[in-house]
């Protein structure tokens, strides 16, 4: 009797979930299907089933501007402000790990700028990088990468270091390890979970970042991605079939990454966010 | 570890913290009192940019509907978020990958989301408009974001439904919760919508807190979504304070007047912050007692 109780909500409840993910995702396919389909046939019959498919959007993208640079520009910027932001996170996080007069001030600091957002600063950094001559350059792109992902990073690694007991640095210390030492053979390799979901997060970030991207970019040296997909929706006014297909390229890494790294990203992410 | 020895491994971040932080917050506040156009020499002019941004319509518009964001933050995608957790929480089948599929948007750039959505409210290729007509609703049919009635909320669509992230914070928090407390509810004849509000959700407050946190801040950063589906049009309907300050210095070369709406929007992410303090603090008070 509970059993017939039950399956009508259960039923309901799946109906719902499933109308919800359709409803997220279709748009999505909508625009994969797009992509392959010829501009004509987008205009005539934009939602009918497509009688053919082809990768001709792609090759005419790839053809009409570089996109394998602009693809490098955003990976390199992603590496180089990935690798600047954990190296400080992490050395920090570990400085964090002791007990100190100023560390109160320090971690309030770090909290603060978590919530600062940093769109309000558009003038001072491109004034900033302006300066020191990194003006549409792909280190003054990663560089502002770097700064506004620190906080992110350093809540994420230093949650994570928290979490190893103080037992271990205090063994490591009666063994003769030096702070350096009990840096690079124990903290790192064990904080290794924290900063692999603090690395996902900040090249996700960096790929996905528009704004100062667009504002520190003129030429194709420094051009990234997404300011590269902006350009398009002027040049290809007409041309959306080209525009969905430059949409599908910049898209398919982040889902390759997600894909590999589905459960250090969804299991990772809140490590230290949520302290109950 | 010794005090130098400490500095050292401080050093990187606290220079990466002074640099795009703290100087940058210095700087806004300095320069917000000079004229400029971001090439030549800057004039000092007192508070007139504050007087003038304070009386620009426009600005009006971008802080109420930076507001609005907000507010659709906490009205919308939040319980939207809290509403799937406690769905998925129930473990039906097949849960575990519908949580990964609910989170693809997230890890999908706001660029390509705005276009996308620009494309599905295009008025004669959009994937609504034809949905409408397919289904015989022609006279529903509209030009979304084209007309001053629809723009902001069409804006907000897929914000209000993208609540991947937000809904895996309620998950992890709600995965810490002990099982006997539901079990224990359940063998007293409780439902789980009973569950759900009585033994789940009065555990959820930090995590409340966090997406509060979180989605505020992001609606303070909103910029691709007017940007690049509206423009902040049409007549400036969509404008918000990150698009306000792009375009008084991109579109206009007014660096004084960016500047100021920049320091405007810090304050209004200090008051949410020291708010949501409060409510924490308090929060703590009632756990103490």
């Amino acid at each position: 009797m509970k059993y017939n109780r039950l399956r009508p909500a259960r039923g309901l409840l799946y109906l719902f979930l499933v109308l919800v993910l359709i409803i997220m995702l279709i748009p999505f396919i909508w625009l994969l299907i797009s992509s392959l389909r010829p501009n004509a046939d987008l205009f005539h019959e934009p939602f009918a089933i497509p009688k053919t498919l082809s990768f001709d959007n792609f090759k005419a993208v790839m053809q009409s501007h570089p996109m394998v640079r602009y693809f490098f520009n955003t990976v390199i910027a992603a590496a180089l402000a990935t690798f600047i932001t954990i190296v400080s996170a992490a050395a920090a996080s570990y400085a964090l790990l002791n007990r100190f007069r100023s560390k109160g001030l320090w971690v309030s600091v770090f909290t603060m700028c978590l919530f600062v957002p940093t769109n309000a600063f558009m003038v001072p950094y491109y004034v900033m990088i302006n300066k020191i001559g990194l003006y549409d350059s792909i280190l003054g792109i990663a560089l502002v990468y770097a700064g506004v992902n620190l906080p992110m990073s350093l809540m994420v690694i230093s949650g994570y270091m928290l979490t190893i007991p103080g037992e271990l640095l205090e063994s490591a210390k009666i063994d003769g390890a030096s702070v350096s030492q009990a840096f690079r053979r124990i903290i790192l390799p064990i904080s290794k979970p924290g900063i692999v979901t603090a690395c996902v997060f900040i090249v996700i970030n960096s790929w996905n970042e528009l704004l100062f991207a667009n504002l520190l970019n003129q030429s194709d040296a420094s051009r990234t991605i997404q300011v590269a997909i902006r350009s398009f929706l002027t040049t290809f006014e007409a041309n959306y079939a080209y525009a969905f297909a430059a949409m599908v390229i910049s898209i398919v890494p982040t889902i390759i990454v997600y894909a590999l790294l589905t459960d250090r990203i969804i299991g990772g992410m809140t490590a230290g966010a949520v302290k109950g | 570890m010794k005090r130098r020895q400490r500095a050292l491994y401080l050093a990187p971040a606290a220079i990466l913290i002074l640099a795009f932080f703290v100087f940058p917050l210095c700087y806004l506040i300095f320069i917000s009192f000079y004229q400029w156009n971001g090439l030549g020499a800057k004039t000092f002019v007192g508070l007139n940019n504050f007087r003038y941004v304070f009386s620009d319509p426009v600005f009006q518009t971008a802080l109420k509907n930076t507001i609005v964001w907000l507010a659709a933050a906490l009205l919308l995608h939040i319980p939207f978020g809290l509403l799937l957790a406690l769905l998925l929480n129930r473990k039906p089948q097949g849960w575990k990958f519908m949580r990964v599929m609910y989170f693809i948007p997230n890890v999908i750039s706001t660029t390509a989301v705005a276009f996308l959505w620009y494309f599905i409210y295009h008025a004669d290729v959009g994937l609504l408009n034809n949905l409408l007509r397919s289904v015989g609703l022609e006279n529903l049919t509209h030009a979304w974001l084209n007309s001053i009635e629809t723009a902001l909320i069409s804006n907000m669509v897929p914000f209000a439904l993208y609540v991947g992230l937000t809904m895996i914070i309620f998950m992890t928090q709600l995965s810490t919760v002990p099982k006997e407390l539901a079990e224990a509810a359940k063998v007293d004849g409780a439902t789980d919508l009973q569950i759900d509000l009585k033994v789940y959700l009065p555990m959820l407050k930090p995590a409340v807190i966090t997406n509060i946190m979180l989605n505020l801040a992001f609606c303070l950063r909103t910029f691709e979504y007017p940007f690049l589906m509206t423009g902040g049009g049409p007549a400036n309907s969509t404008m918000n304070l990150s698009l306000y300050i792009y375009k008084e210095m991109v579109g206009s070369n007014r660096y004084g007047i960016s500047m100021v709406a920049g320091l405007v929007t810090i304050m209004l992410g200090l008051v949410i912050m020291i708010a949501v303090n409060f409510m924490q603090r308090e929060r703590g008070k009632r756990r103490e007692i």
